[in-house]
C-alpha cells in the first residue's frame, strides 16, 4: 500500500499531469488529422520524453498511445478517413452517421465508448496480468496463425455486398505485403533490385494513400460537378452527448466489446485494427437488425470504439509481463520505457513495482484527459467541417504529403502515396472495398511469419495448425464464418437466376 | 442516367476482373522469375500462393461480369452520382496524383514553408479555379505557417528546411 501511495504522489504530481494532458492533445491530434496516425506522434515523443523524469515520460507516452487511439475515431466519424488504422472499422457506419447529419452524436458516443472501453481494459488487465501472461506464453506460431486467420475472415463479414470482391481485396492486402526483404530468409522479394523498395510497403503509406487520396479526388470531383447537396448538413452539426438512455441500450454490447477488444489486444502480432473488426462483425452478427450497419448504425460505432481502446489495456498485458509488443505503437512505448531503465517482461514485476503502479495510474489519468479533451475539442473539429469539403482536401494534401514525408523524411514515399493512392481511387471506383485490404495489410507479415515459423517448428508437417485447441478453435471458426458466406452468395445467385426467369416465364412482353 | 445502374455494376466488373486478371498473372510471372524457392515454405511460397489465389479471384469476377446474373437495382437504392465525365475524372485522379508528388519534392528541396504557400495557392488557383485573394493568401499562409508552427515548432517535429535555399 506504501508503496502505492508513493507512486501515486510521484505519477499525480504537476509535471506528470502536464505530462499527460500533453500527451493526450497531441495524441488526438494526430489521431484525429487524416495522414497522420498517433504511430507518428509516438514516435516524435519518444526522443522529447528523453529529458524527462521516468514518470512524466511514462505518463506522456501513455497520454499520446490513449490519445490517439481514441483521437483516429473523430476523422473517421467526421471525414470517413480512419485516423489510425484502429479507427478503420469506425468509418463505416461512423461517416455514415454524418452523412446523415448524426456526426455530433456519433462523435459524443465514441467518445463514451472509447473511454469505457480503456477502462474496462484496464481493470481486466490489472486483475489479470500474470494469468494471461501465463496463458499468452503457450500461444505457438500454429495458434497465432489460426488467430490470425480467423481475424482475415472477418473480410467475408465486412466485405458489403460482394463476398468476391472481398476476398480480393483481403488477398490484394496481403499481396502487396510480400513486397520487400522476406525477414525469414532475407532475400528480397518484388524489389527489382531497388533500394527503396527493400523496406516494402509502408503501412502508414498505404494507409493515407487508400483512405486520405481517395478523399481528396471525391472532394474535387464532387466540386466539379458542383454538388452542393452536403453543405446543408454540415452546418447543423454541434456538440451531443449519447443519453444514458442511449448508452444503456449498447451496455452489454461495449462491455462484451471491451472484453473481445482486451483479450484481442493481449494477443501479441494482433491489436487495434483487428479487435475494431472483430466487434464491429459481432456486433452486426448480435444485432436485430443487422441490415442497418453500413448504412449509419450507432452501434457499429460503438461496438469498434470500445474493443479498440480496450487493446490499449490488453496490448499492456503481453508488453509488461513478456516484453512483447503487439503492434507498432506498442513497440514504440517499449522503446520510450526501456530509454528510462524500465525492461518490461516477468523481473519488472519484481524490480519495479513502484513503476507498474505509476503506469495504472497514468492509464487512469489519460482516459479522464482523453474525454475532457475531447467534450471540449469536438466543438473545435466539428468548425472544421464547417469549411467547404474542396478547401479542406486542399488541406488534406497537405497532411498527405507531410504525414508520408514524416514516416522517414523521403520523397519516395510521398510518391508512393500519390501513386497508390489513384489505384486505391480506381478500387473503390469498381467497388471493391477498401477496408480488407487494410486488413490484408496489417495481418500479412505476421500471418506469413506465424505460418512458416510454426512449420519449421514441427519439420514440415502441416498437422502443427490443428494439433492443440486453440489451433483447432480459431482455425474452424475461421472455416464456418467462411463457409456461411460462401453458401449465403451461392444461395443468392440462386435466387436471382429464379427471379429473373420467373417474371420472364410469366409476362412483361412489352420488355 | 443512360445505362441502367445493374448494367454500370457489370462493366465495372468485367473491367476490375479484367485488370486484376492482367496483374495477378504478371505478378505470378515476375515472382515465379524472380523469388527463389528455398528451403520447405519459402520466401516464394507466399507470394505465389497470393497472386495465384487472386488469378482464380479475378477470374470468378470476370466470368461473374460476363455470364453472371445481376439483381435489377432500383435507382433510389443505387448511389446518386453527379454526372462527371470519364475525362473530367481521370484528369482530377491524375491532377491530386501530380499535386501530392510535385508537392514532396518541393518539400524537400525549398523547404516546408515555400513549398506548403506554393502548393497551397497553385492548387486553388489552377485546380480549384478559385478567385477570391483572401481565401487564397489566408488558405496557403493559414495552413503553411499553422502546420509549421504546430508541427514543427510546437510538437519539434522535422520540417523540411530545403536543400536548395535555405530560409529558417
Amino acid at each position: 500500500m506504501d508503496l502505492f501511495l508513493t507512486a501515486a504522489q510521484i505519477a499525480l504530481s504537476p509535471a506528470s499531469i502536464l505530462a499527460v494532458l500533453s500527451g493526450c492533445l497531441l495524441g488526438v491530434v494526430f489521431g484525429a488529422i487524416p495522414g497522420l496516425t498517433f504511430t507518428v506522434a509516438m514516435a516524435l515523443v519518444v526522443p522529447m520524453s528523453f529529458s524527462l523524469d521516468t514518470a512524466p515520460a511514462i505518463a506522456l507516452l501513455l497520454g499520446t498511445y490513449i490519445g490517439g487511439m481514441t483521437g483516429g475515431s473523430v476523422s473517421a466519424i467526421l471525414l470517413g478517413i480512419p485516423g489510425t488504422p484502429s479507427a478503420a472499422a469506425t468509418v463505416l457506419d461512423g461517416y455514415q452517421l454524418t452523412r446523415r447529419g448524426k456526426a455530433s452524436l456519433a462523435l459524443g458516443t465514441a467518445v463514451v465508448a472509447s473511454a469505457f472501453g480503456g477502462i474496462i481494459s484496464l481493470i481486466v488487465m490489472v486483475l489479470s496480468v500474470d494469468l494471461v501472461a501465463k496463458l499468452a506464453l503457450q500461444f505457438g506460431p500454429a495458434e497465432t496463425f489460426g488467430l490470425l486467420v480467423f481475424g482475415l475472415s472477418t473480410i467475408c463479414g465486412l466485405a458489403q455486398g460482394s463476398l468476391l470482391k472481398g476476398l480480393i481485396a483481403g488477398v490484394l492486402g496481403l499481396l502487396v505485403m510480400t513486397v520487400g526483404i522476406d525477414e525469414m530468409s532475407g532475400l528480397q522479394r518484388l524489389t527489382f533490385g531497388t533500394v527503396v523498395m527493400q523496406q516494402g510497403v509502408s503501412l502508414l503509406v498505404a494507409m493515407i494513400a487508400l483512405f486520405a487520396v481517395p478523399h481528396v479526388i471525391d472532394a474535387f470531383v464532387l466540386y466539379y460537378a458542383e454538388d452542393r447537396k452536403r453543405k446543408d448538413k454540415v452546418m447543423n452539426v454541434r456538440a451531443e452527448l449519447p443519453t444514458v438512455r442511449d448508452i444503456g441500450r449498447d451496455f452489454w454490447l461495449m462491455l462484451r466489446c471491451a472484453l473481445l477488444g482486451t483479450g484481442i489486444g493481449a494477443i501479441p502480432g494482433t491489436g487495434g485494427p483487428i479487435a475494431a473488426f472483430l466487434a464491429y462483425a459481432h456486433a452486426r452478427k448480435s444485432s436485430k437488425t443487422p441490415e442497418r450497419f453500413g448504412k449509419g448504425e450507432m452501434a457499429g460505432v460503438v461496438a469498434p470504439e470500445t474493443a479498440n481502446n480496450a487493446v490499449t489495456g490488453g496490448a499492456m498485458i503481453p508488453l509488461l509481463s513478456l516484453g512483447i509488443p503487439g503492434d507498432p505503437a506498442t513497440a514504440i512505448l517499449l522503446s520510450g520505457l526501456l530509454i528510462h531503465g524500465l525492461i518490461p517482461g516477468p523481473m519488472l514485476f519484481l524490480m519495479n513495482p513502484g513503476e507498474i503502479y505509476q503506469i495504472y495510474i497514468a492509464i487512469v489519468m489519460a482516459y479522464i484527459a482523453v474525454v475532457a479533451i475531447q467534450l471540449v475539442g469536438i466543438r473545435f473539429f466539428v468548425q472544421v467541417l464547417r469549411v467547404p469539403a474542396h478547401l479542406l482536401a486542399v488541406g488534406v494534401i497537405v497532411m498527405c504529403a507531410y504525414g508520408a514525408f514524416a514516416i522517414r523524411n523521403s520523397v519516395f514515399d510521398v510518391v508512393s502515396v500519390a501513386v497508390l493512392g489513384a489505384l486505391a481511387y480506381g478500387l473503390s471506383r469498381v467497388r471493391i472495398p477498401l477496408t480488407p485490404i487494410i486488413l490484408g495489410l496489417v495481418l500479412g507479415p505476421a500471418i506469413e511469419r506465424e505460418f512458416r515459423t510454426a512449420l519449421i517448428l514441427s519439420e514440415g508437417s502441416p498437422t502443427v495448425f490443428v494439433s492443440t485447441v486453440p489451433g483447432i478453435f480459431f482455425l474452424g471458426l475461421a472455416a464456418l464464418i467462411v463457409g456461411t458466406q460462401v453458401l449465403r452468395a451461392i444461395r443468392a445467385t440462386v435466387n436471382a437466376q429464379k427471379e429473373k426467369e420467373q417474371p420472364r416465364a410469366s409476362v412483361t412482353p412489352s420488355e | 442516367m443512360s445505362e441502367r445502374p445493374d448494367q454500370a455494376e457489370r462493366r465495372e466488373d468485367i473491367l476490375a476482373g479484367s485488370l486484376l486478371m492482367i496483374f495477378s498473372i504478371l505478378w505470378v510471372a515476375v515472382v515465379w522469375s524472380t523469388v527463389p524457392v528455398g528451403e520447405g515454405v519459402g520466401p516464394r511460397a507466399f507470394p505465389l500462393w497470393l497472386g495465384v489465389a487472386l488469378v482464380v479471384l479475378s477470374v470468378l469476377l470476370l466470368l461473374k461480369g460476363l455470364r453472371g446474373v445481376y439483381p435489377a437495382v432500383e435507382e433510389a437504392e443505387y448511389a446518386v452520382e453527379p454526372p462527371v465525365s470519364i475525362v473530367l475524372r481521370l484528369s482530377l485522379v491524375v491532377a491530386v496524383c501530380v499535386i501530392i508528388a510535385v508537392y514532396g519534392f518541393l518539400m524537400q528541396k525549398i523547404g516546408f514553408l515555400p513549398a506548403t504557400v506554393i502548393t497551397v495557392a497553385a492548387t486553388l488557383i489552377f485546380g480549384l479555379g478559385e478567385r477570391r485573394p483572401l481565401v487564397i493568401i489566408g488558405m496557403a499562409l493559414g495552413i503553411a505557417v499553422g502546420a509549421w508552427a504546430a508541427f514543427g515548432q510546437l510538437l519539434g517535429a522535422y520540417m523540411p528546411p530545403g536543400t536548395w535555399i535555405t530560409l529558417f
